[in-house]
């Protein structure tokens, strides 16, 4: 499983500051952090980014790049902001992200084959989200084909189902579910191909300490159905034990239960028990609550 | 080739609650199957309940074609509580609205000590709500508690934010809680989670908010067919609570209603109705020519 770390995001108070400010050590002290957690990649996402694009872009990926070797994702919507950054990585870079829109198409994929860079390529179409396993197949065909148009090859083209959080009352939890499936037959629908999630939107509006239990074990579970990327946060230990295969036992607990094996709860750890008890929820066998560890 | 009719039977079922004490009891819930489903294995052991709704003081803003029937006795609770029980009502939904701070502030001891007379008054049990107002709630449906000690009453909005104050007092008193949280299955589930840590489930009736025709009835309703059916199929121990729909009130804000008697009638009745499809084990209503409306329409499956 490749790790891409989210922390450098300018949605952080402190990193938009550092930006802003030219502030090195704040983006150095991320940069190494991620680093030495064990990331692969070091996602840059530094938003609309409107003023002094260029110039802002290569001071960014510079300073990463002064203190870790790791290739970067560069995460904007912007595509002056996208091409500053991809001209200035020293490694092979990850484009976060295109999508099945119109105008997206026609100035981000570009940008890829151009740089013959990676390319995420979301779901999303000018029709907006597509809600289940067909759409989202039948949107990824097309861009996919688009982009094969273009020169980009399958294997550069990272998949991103787009995920929803699960705390959405009446439909996160079937959206987590269709998730899997998509990943499930995306190997079968167009061989070769990457993919990716951004993670942490799953718990997106789930109580700050209760998040990292459902991004753990949703990457567990995608991870079985053979995804091949995450963006999510390395700075989790627990999540990149999980991640480095030093968990074995929680990982076969939480594909036991996706199999609908009744366990004896009062056989098991407390944590265990809670591993079992987000599983359900992701798989939809339990309604979601905030009190989910709790029932 | 014999056609034969497919019957579904199901394994979860609603928790079986009981409101007011002795004679004067009645029980909810305790169904297996959904609503309606004559057809299903099963059975509905407890038949829908009917409460009209009355306020602890004049309404101002009530139609004449809805005052009208209380016309009478609307000055004095007591009274106008009496008269809805020759309407053929199971209970009485007593709303406190004037505590609301934003009203005329009653006191929580004056409060309590209606309810009180009210519970000696009646032959049928008691609903109370208070104003919704989270702060004097914890006052008012305490003291309403603790003064009706014993006397099994239905007692809310509990919600999130005081669950712990009134839900400790209506348990400590001996009554039956309704838990609030406004059209979220999520936060619906956590609240009963939260509150069973200290009161058991039997004690608990769901009020999911009841959103009238036209307004949103739309919600209200796959939200109790939702709960209803993650209770009596996937059998969610969190969501086998009766069902409360509290419409006579959100029914009658509504301009429609307001305009005309018919307009007004059908508007509750329609709402009832639906919710009833939904779900809905007791329903509060307001006007007593819908209750009959209602319950005759009901009678060949109730």
């Amino acid at each position: 499983m490749i790790i891409i770390g989210e922390n450098i995001h300018v949605i952080a108070n402190e990193v938009s500051t550092a930006v802003r400010e030219r502030n090195a050590k704040t983006i150095h002290d991320l940069a190494k952090a991620q680093t030495e957690a064990g990331a692969d990649y070091i996602d840059l996402n530094v938003g609309p980014m409107k003023q002094d694009t260029e110039g802002t872009m290569k001071w960014l990926v510079d300073t990463v790049q002064e203190v870790t070797d790791l290739p970067l994702t560069i995460d904007t919507m912007n595509p002056v902001a996208m091409e500053a950054g991809l001209k200035f990585c020293k490694k092979r870079p990850l484009l976060n992200s295109a999508s099945g829109k119109q105008l997206s198409k026609e100035q981000m994929l570009p940008l890829a084959a151009k740089y013959k860079c990676d390319v995420v390529v979301s779901v999303m179409t000018d029709k907006g989200m597509p809600p289940d396993v067909d759409s989202k197949i039948e949107s990824i065909l097309d861009t996919a084909a688009y982009a094969n148009e273009l020169g980009i090859p399958d294997e550069d083209i990272w998949i991103d189902p787009i995920i929803l959080p699960v705390s959405t009352a009446g439909e996160g939890q079937r959206f987590a579910v269709i998730c899997l499936d998509f990943i499930q037959i995306l190997q079968d629908v167009l061989p070769g191909v990457k993919s990716t999630v951004g993670l942490s939107n799953i718990s997106n509006g789930v109580p700050a300490p209760l998040r990292p239990m459902l991004n753990r074990t949703y990457l567990m579970m995608l991870n079985r159905s053979g995804l091949y990327s995450a963006i999510a946060d390395p700075l989790d230990v627990e999540f990149m034990k999980l991640v480095k295969g030093e968990m074995p036992e929680i990982v076969d607990l939480i594909y036991r239960t996706m199999d609908g094996e009744k366990i004896a709860l009062s056989s098991l750890s407390e944590k265990e028990v809670e591993y079992v008890k987000t599983t359900k929820v992701l798989m939809g066998e339990t309604l979601y609550s905030d009190a989910w560890l709790e029932s | 080739m014999e056609y034969k009719t497919p019957v579904d039977a199901y394994t979860g079922t609603i928790r079986e609650v009981t409101i007011g004490k002795g004679k004067k009891a009645v029980k909810i819930g305790g169904d297996n199957k959904l609503p309606l489903h004559f057809f299903d294995e099963g059975s509905y052991p407890n038949p829908i309940k009917f409460a009209l709704q009355i306020l602890d003081m004049e309404p101002k803003d009530w139609p004449e074609h809805l005052a009208g029937p209380f016309r009478d006795v609307m000055s004095d609770p007591v009274k106008w509580a009496k008269k809805c029980e020759g309407f053929g009502v199971d209970a009485i939904a007593l709303y406190l609205i004037s505590t609301d701070p934003m009203e005329k502030d009653t006191s929580a001891e004056e409060a309590a000590s209606l309810v009180k007379r009210m519970v000696s008054e009646l032959n049928v049990p008691l609903i109370v709500y208070g104003s919704g107002d989270e702060k004097k709630d914890s006052e008012v449906l305490t003291k309403v508690a603790e003064v009706c000690d014993g006397s099994n009453l239905l007692i809310g909005p509990v919600q999130k934010e005081n669950y712990q104050i009134i839900g400790k007092a209506i348990l400590d008193h001996g009554h039956t809680a309704i838990a609030q949280t406004p059209l979220d299955i999520n936060l619906l589930k956590e609240l009963n989670v939260k509150l069973c840590k200290f009161m058991p489930a039997e004690r608990i009736v769901i009020d999911p908010l009841s959103s009238p025709l036209g307004y949103g009835m739309e919600y209200s309703f796959s939200l109790m067919e939702r709960v209803k059916q993650i209770g009596v199929i996937t059998e969610d121990s969190m969501t086998q609570m009766p069902i409360i729909a509290n419409l006579g009130d959100e029914c009658w804000k509504t301009k429609q209603a307001k305009e005309s008697k018919e307009q007004g009638l059908l508007w509750e009745g329609i709402t009832a109705l639906s919710l009833i499809l939904a779900g809905a084990n007791i329903l509060v209503l307001r006007h007593p020519e819908t209750l009959k409306l209602v319950k005759e329409t009901i009678r060949p499956v109730r």
